[in-house]
């Protein structure tokens, strides 16, 4: 889409282009057709005045000097005349050299004709009958000098609009930008909530967002809320059945059973086999994914948190470290991350001798999470297997396998990357690479 | 070892103290927030179990309580919530460990046993050792030079109790408290009584007896 600021502003010029533009010719030929019926009443008064100057002399018809404008004795004056009689016809001094054409019929023609000097002349042709002969008389004036102020007139107005157009513009431009800030500012913040920097928008929008806003605010509260709760209800849930479970586990184990050891295998193998079941489903159902946008980690927060409850179960034997740079935030949920790195580092401290590290690494296209420890290791021959799509980590006895499974869980939401590799102790690396959101 | 155990689920609570009775501790059961927080602060365990979801007060309210009034006994949380933001929040209130349901009762007692080890300042070996002696808690037998020294529930009981707390006095009221249970009747002839036992099993000079101030436990280099 194409953004509103440009979309407003191209509007706003063809507009007012085209309407400039008509009313502009408009008024200017309105302006030019009403001067020229002003001067065709001047030639028309001329005309009439060539007339009346017309008097029967001594070899018939002739011109009275007297009554004629002293215009149609100077040469190229810009005043000419031409009289038609039937067989003949006189010019007027002034047209000196030139010829001016007698027009077919009579009436004003304002298609200027290129005259003397290259003047362009306004002529008006009327015929009369006088003294018994038809008498066709053609006045002509210089329409040059207002032909040439209206160029002048339209260059003016020309350039007068383009900089009333570019005002405009600005002006435009300024008071979109300003009417859409709301806008702007609400996307900058979507932005931030993308990236984890606030958990709702920021409600002081103009009446038009107001909806919007208050929409995705519902949406987010609707969503950490119902996240909350179904995570609760888990909680519920995993403790309406494990403590049962625990009984039978107990059950199972204790001196009553001594005689049967048959059943006790079978029961023991059966309940392992829910237990396990159970705690992947519930730890899978409680994952939140992508659903919070405004989720955050702040690794120098909770990670000392999470290796210090990793050294209560492990024992203070165990060294525990990490390295993250200094205020690193990861954009994931809270639970969902404390999860990642609790079964992962919790899975290195089982087979560490001594030293587990933590690194996490920021890169441009994502974040890379390293957990290494110096236990055996895995050969580098059943590492593919571990992670093969045939191999059901479920199945992994837990607390002896590698404990992956919801690891693996979590990393396939996040649309990441799991991979093994080896410590520089020689013990396991398990690299967790996940794109940035 | 006097443990007391905080679990409102009634057949888990009667297995654990059932286990942990065999195990040769001395074990008070409570169901209820609130009583486990005025108990628990009251009486001198050396161990609390804490389950979390309680009714009256929750669990990791009550471990907040104990903690704020100073009570520094080892608390091992025993719960279903195994999530690890859970589990931090656990150690943040002051717990000393952890265990999620549903467990092997094994673990439970080896987290138990490390965890008293710990608060004792005893490092964790397969065996408690203490003045030329190894205690196998597993076997509930003793070990010395090699050989094993069987020894009756009662008698396993009181020696592990010394060997915790080896080079100090320790009176006869204060062995009652810890040995039995809120519930029995506390009789010192007893003690001393299990006290000649182990003198006979394991030698007089592993126990000595302070007169007026009560029992020395491997007070002779030997």
């Amino acid at each position: 889409m194409r953004s509103i600021q440009r979309r407003l502003s191209l509007g706003l010029i063809s507009v007012m282009v085209i309407v400039g533009l008509v009313l502009a010719q408009t008024s200017l030929w309105l302006f030019e057709v009403g001067l020229q019926r002003y001067l065709e009443a001047g030639l028309r008064n001329d005309s009439e005045s060539l007339l009346v100057a017309l008097v029967r002399g001594p070899q018939g018809l002739q011109l009275d000097e007297r009554h004629l404008s002293p215009a149609y004795q100077r040469p190229f004056s810009g005043h000419y005349f031409r009289i038609d009689f039937s067989d003949s016809h006189w010019r007027s001094r002034s047209l000196w050299d030139q010829d001016l054409p007698l027009l077919d019929h009579p009436g004003l023609h304002s298609n200027l004709q290129l005259g003397p000097g290259g003047q362009r002349l306004l002529v008006l042709r009327s015929d009369y009958r006088r003294l018994g002969q038809s008498i066709s008389i053609s006045v002509a004036q210089d329409y040059t000098p207002v032909s040439d102020s209206f160029l002048r007139m339209r260059q003016i107005g020309v350039g007068l609009g383009l900089a009333a157009l570019l005002l405009i513009l600005f002006l435009q431009r300024l008071t979109v930008r300003r009417a859409l800030k709301p806008l702007e500012r609400a996307r900058e913040q979507i932005a931030q909530l993308q990236q984890g920097q606030r958990s709702q928008l920021d409600d002081q929008v103009p009446v038009e967002l107001e909806p919007l806003v208050a929409q995705i605010n519902h949406l987010l509260a609707h969503t950490e809320d119902s996240l909350k709760r179904s995570r609760n209800a888990l909680g519920n849930l995993g403790h309406a059945l494990k403590t049962p479970l625990a009984v039978l586990l107990s059950l199972a184990a204790s001196d009553k059973l001594d005689d049967h050891p048959e059943l006790r295998k079978i029961l023991k193998e059966q309940l392992e086999q829910v237990q396990q079941r159970l705690n992947r489903e519930l730890n899978r159902a409680r994952l939140s994914g992508d659903a919070l946008p405004g989720a955050l980690f702040d690794c120098d927060a909770e990670l000392p948190g999470l290796l210090a409850t990793l050294n209560m179960i492990h024992g203070e034997h165990l060294a525990l470290s990490y390295v993250a740079p200094a205020g690193l935030q990861l954009p994931w949920d809270r639970e969902d991350l404390l999860e990642l790195l609790g079964n992962l580092l919790d899975n290195a401290c089982k087979w560490a001798d001594a030293e587990v590290r933590l690194s996490v690494i920021e890169r441009t296209d994502g974040f890379a999470l390293s957990v290494e420890d110096d236990g055996p290791g895995i050969p580098e021959e059943q590492r593919a297997q571990v992670f093969s799509r045939g191999t059901r980590l479920d199945e992994q006895t837990h607390g002896h396998g590698l404990g992956l499974g919801i690891v693996r869980d979590i990393v396939d939401t996040w649309g990441g990357l799991l991979v093994l590799g080896e410590s520089e102790w020689g013990g396991l690396k398990v690299v967790v690479e996940l794109p940035k959101r | 070892m006097r443990l007391l155990l905080v679990e409102d689920h009634v057949p888990l609570a009667d297995e654990l103290l059932a286990g942990l009775q065999r195990q040769g501790y001395a074990v008070d059961w409570l169901a209820d927030g609130r009583d486990a927080v005025y108990q628990g602060s009251s009486e001198p365990y050396d161990l609390i179990i804490l389950d979390l979801g309680l009714p009256g007060v929750p669990g990791l309210d009550v471990l907040a309580q104990w903690r704020s009034a100073g009570l520094a006994i080892p608390v091992l949380i025993l719960t279903a919530r195994d999530s690890w933001a859970e589990r931090i929040e656990g150690l943040k209130a002051g717990a000393d460990d952890y265990l999620t349901k549903p467990f092997h009762p094994e673990e439970l007692y080896l987290r138990i046993q490390s965890l008293l080890r710990r608060s004792k300042g005893q490092s964790n070996q397969p065996t408690l050792q203490a003045a030329g002696l190894h205690l196998d808690e597993g076997r509930q037998c003793v070990v010395r030079d090699g050989a094993d020294i069987h020894l009756t529930a009662a008698e396993f009981r009181l020696l592990r109790y010394f060997m915790l707390h080896p080079e100090q006095i320790l009176s006869k009221s204060h062995l009652a408290e810890h040995l039995y249970d809120g519930e029995t009747e506390r009789d010192s002839n007893v003690l001393e009584v299990h006290v000649n036992h182990l003198r006979r099993k394991l030698g007089k000079s592993v126990i000595e007896t302070r007169r007026g101030q009560g029992y020395l436990f491997g007070g002779q280099a030997s």
